[in-house]
């Protein structure tokens, strides 16, 4: 049975990603009065790219060619090691240091690999990609940092659990680190107001500038990844902050229960990233910032009053 | 007539009158100061620089610059003539805004503008030999020069952490072709420097071959989502050619289908703009609205774009009374669809605060760029030619010229959204008038031999200026369409520095100008 709740943790974050980032599109259509595509349409698109031949360009290095790999296992291995629906199955990747860093790793590559082959866009993104990747680390790292004081424990499983049973003064301080987190959770799965996911304009775009030299299954890989990045946030916003729901015992009512209580508040943050898609302007680049620090600030705070 | 006309001109000049534009002759010495004297002390407007290849009639090449007398719907043209000589002499020096016309004759007439800063070729690229010049009589449309491989130098700006980003002709989405030089210092814009001309398709050349039916349809093919303003302007000329008199009905007609088109395009620019800056729900709006104003222009005459509707003498389609009356219920919904929109998009912070001070053009540098239409009256340039240079049936309603005076993205924005409501009045006042009439002349066009005529109409972007010349046969050897995106191409560089890179793409939908229509 333990092997069972393994093999839902690995595949659990790949599987689903791609619906979710579906279901956001539907709801954002569904908000300007649009038909819009198939919830499905992410694993048709995913399919289609990887029956693609792909152009690599004569300029690209190993980089290029290694970094969609690299950016899809950090996910993979990322989503096997933070709680989805369960709180057993904690192993040594589960530290949240470990998983934070973990995924800088995989943007470090694909600011490399935005860089590699050559184009004036894939510079301008990877440049912009990191000038928003470094201040998002504060208060990623600072919110997180709060829930651990708070758990006194690093392991994400355990925060999970201790936050479940935290007494209700604590609660302000968390839920302020919940909004530093949110910020950085946006900022991070390249949404809105930091970027426009849906663009076309080649000189507006962060994440898409630097994706915009592949093709083919290595572009699959990193859109795949990109969704997967999305669960996962969504997934450690739901499961360290309102950390209810996660199954204790190994039975498969339980395992399933589990599992429909996670989607239903993953649905609820895709329902929310939807509609805040949908009801705002993208800032204007100067203005991340700011709104980085209030992230920032937020979580220092948080530590300020939990300590 | 003639006395409005004698004010402007010196004393002891022959006037020759044709139509609508008054053109004399001037010694090649003479005309830079009277252009000058036209220009600067008469502030009368620069409407086009053109030249004419006649060296089979009088051996000469003549440049023409045609000025308009505002209220008066005349123009005025002193010309000269080049006898045994490729060379006129610059008027650029005290009149930037000449600058584009003086380039687009030498680079087609192969006339050296003398004492020209900058008179680098337009339009035509690297790949066109240096010495073939495709207006010349002698050029036959049919041949195919040789690729020739000749350098165009972008303006290079020097200094630590500027480096040069290179966007187009061809772009992540379906837009037209257009190569954009971006000099940046991180991402700040130091230099913008657009090169066009990836749409060139010989449009003058074209206008002299074609018959005239197919003329009328090149027209409609200037700008396609201006068809119907273009080919207006177009029929607007050979009328004055041809005295071709055009009944109230169908001139009221053509107000009407104008309307239309500046109201289908002026929504779907809102809600371009609107998407612009990653709001969704006005940019499908915008969308949707232009959308049903499409379907309005198909279902009053068959075409989307309104083509095939303009006729010299008038227009082909006639609106019966109850489309009349269904039209005026459908304006009505529009205009509650459109204002529910809008109150929605002006609560939206975020919007707001990206549109303004965003790409904003300084009044004077518009000034001496002749910019027109929306993006000059957003800078408080108070030009449009249904006032100006009244035409089809404006004379008859009151129009409130619309203006802003920022001259950021935020009051091109609002002018549009200006027009809007103020085309929807027109077209409601214009609906509500019944004429007698036949709404085409169908007399025999004749045109005038040896003759010139002018016409102006405002397009949705500004005045679309038409010039047509004809020989001693009274065919026409000559049209020069301008559109307006001709003269605003060279403000955006300008209403785009010192902004950053993510927001060229807004400062640039703000203007939405057209590529083909520069490029012809």
């Amino acid at each position: 049975m333990t092997i069972l709740i393994w093999i839902i943790q690995l595949l659990l974050v790949p599987a689903l990603s791609p619906l979710f980032i579906g279901i956001i599109r539907k709801i954002k259509a569904k908000l300007q009065n649009r038909r819009g595509a198939s919830i499905c349409q992410p694993y048709r698109d995913l399919r289609k790219l990887f029956n693609k031949d792909e152009v690599i360009s004569e300029d690209a290095s190993w980089i290029f060619r290694f970094s969609p790999f690299i950016i899809f296992a950090i996910t993979l291995v990322v989503g096997a090691s933070i709680p989805l629906f369960t709180g057993l199955i904690s192993n040594p990747l589960s530290d949240f240091l470990v998983i934070i860093y973990l995924l800088a790793f995989s943007t470090f590559f694909l600011a490399l690999a935005g860089m590699d082959a050559g184009s004036a866009f894939g510079g301008f993104g990877s440049s912009r990609e990191m000038t928003v990747a470094a201040l998002t680390e504060g208060g990623l790292l600072f919110s997180l940092l709060t829930l651990a004081i708070a758990a006194k424990s690093m392991n994400l499983f355990s925060i999970s659990q201790k936050i479940a049973s935290l007494p209700s003064s604590s609660l302000f301080p968390v839920g302020l680190a919940f909004v530093g987190f949110l910020i950085a959770f946006l900022a991070e799965a390249g949404r809105f107001p930091f970027d426009n996911p849906a663009t076309h304009l080649e000189l507006t775009m962060i994440h898409e500038a630097m994706i915009l030299e592949y093709s083919g299954k290595r572009l699959a890989l990193i859109e795949w990844a990109a969704a997967n990045k999305f669960l996962i946030f969504a997934g450690l916003a739901a499961n360290l902050f309102f950390p209810w729901g996660l199954t204790g015992q190994v039975t498969l009512p339980h395992i399933a229960l589990a599992l429909l209580l996670f989607t239903g508040k993953i649905l609820v943050l895709s329902l929310g990233v939807a509609i805040l898609e949908s009801s705002i302007a993208k800032f204007r680049f100067f203005r991340l910032p700011d709104l980085l620090f209030v992230s920032f600030i937020l979580s220092v705070i948080a530590i300020g009053l939990i300590i | 007539m003639i006395k409005i006309i004698e004010k402007f001109v010196p004393a002891g000049v022959r006037i020759e009158e044709y139509g609508n534009i008054y053109a004399y002759e001037m010694k090649v010495d003479d005309i830079v100061s009277a252009v000058n004297h036209l220009y600067f002390i008469e502030k009368l407007p620069l409407k086009l620089i053109t030249a004419m290849d006649e060296r089979k009639e009088s051996g000469s090449f003549r440049v023409m610059y045609i000025f308009g007398i505002p209220k008066e719907n005349l123009f005025i043209a002193p010309y000269i003539r080049l006898k045994g000589s490729e060379e006129f002499p610059s008027v650029v020096k005290t009149i930037h805004e000449a600058s584009g016309y003086e380039r687009k004759i030498k680079t087609f007439f192969g006339l050296d503008p003398v004492g020209h800063p900058n008179p680098r070729p337009v339009i035509l690229h690297g790949n066109w030999p240096k010495d073939v010049f495709p207006l010349r009589k002698d050029f036959d449309w049919r041949s195919r020069p040789a690729e020739a491989k000749n350098d165009y130098a972008f303006t290079k700006v020097e200094g630590e952490g500027i480096y040069e980003i290179p966007v187009g002709p061809v772009h992540a989405g379906i837009i037209e072709p257009g190569h954009f030089r971006f000099s940046v210092a991180g991402e700040e814009i130091v230099l913008l420097e657009p090169k066009l001309g990836y749409k060139h398709r010989g449009v003058e050349k074209l206008f002299e071959i074609l018959p005239l039916k197919e003329k009328l349809k090149l027209s409609e093919r200037v700008s396609g989502d201006s068809s119907f303003s273009h080919s207006l302007a177009f029929c607007q000329a050979v009328e004055a050619l041809g005295g071709v008199e055009v009944s109230a009905e169908a001139a009221n007609l053509r107000l009407i289908y104008a309307e239309l088109e500046r109201l289908a395009n002026h929504l779907g620019d809102i809600g371009a703009i609107m998407i612009d800056t990653g709001f969704s729900f006005g940019g499908s709006h915008g969308a949707r609205l232009r959308e049903m104003v499409m379907r309005l222009n198909e279902r009053l005459t068959g075409s989307r774009y309104l083509r095939g509707v303009n006729a010299i003498g008038g227009v082909t389609k006639d609106i019966s009374p109850e489309a009349k009356d269904s039209l005026l219920k459908d304006l009505e919904a529009l205009e509650k669809d459109f204002s529910e929109v809008m109150a929605i998009a002006e609560n939206s912070n975020s919007l707001f605060n990206r549109l303004k001070e965003t790409g904003t053009l300084n009044y004077q540098i518009a000034l001496d760029h002749g910019t027109v239409g929306v993006a000059g009256r957003a800078v408080g340039i108070l030009n449009d030619a249904r006032l100006d240079y009244p035409y089809a049936a404006y004379p008859d309603y009151d129009l409130e010229i619309a203006s802003e005076t920022k001259g950021d993205v935020y009051s091109r924005f609002y002018v549009r959204v200006k027009e809007v409501y103020s085309s929807i009045k027109l077209i409601e006042q214009a609906l509500q008038k019944n004429h007698e009439g036949k709404i085409l002349n169908d007399k025999k066009i004749e045109l005038k031999k040896n003759s010139l005529a002018v016409g102006i109409v405002e397009g949705w972007r500004g005045d679309i200026v038409y010039f047509v010349a004809t020989d001693a046969q009274g065919e026409i050897t000559r049209v020069e369409p301008r559109d307006p995106s001709f003269l605003n191409w060279t403000v955006l560089g300008h209403a785009g520095k010192g902004n950053v890179v993510p927001d060229f793409p807004l400062i640039n939908k703000s203007f939405n100008l057209s590529y083909s229509g520069n490029d012809l």
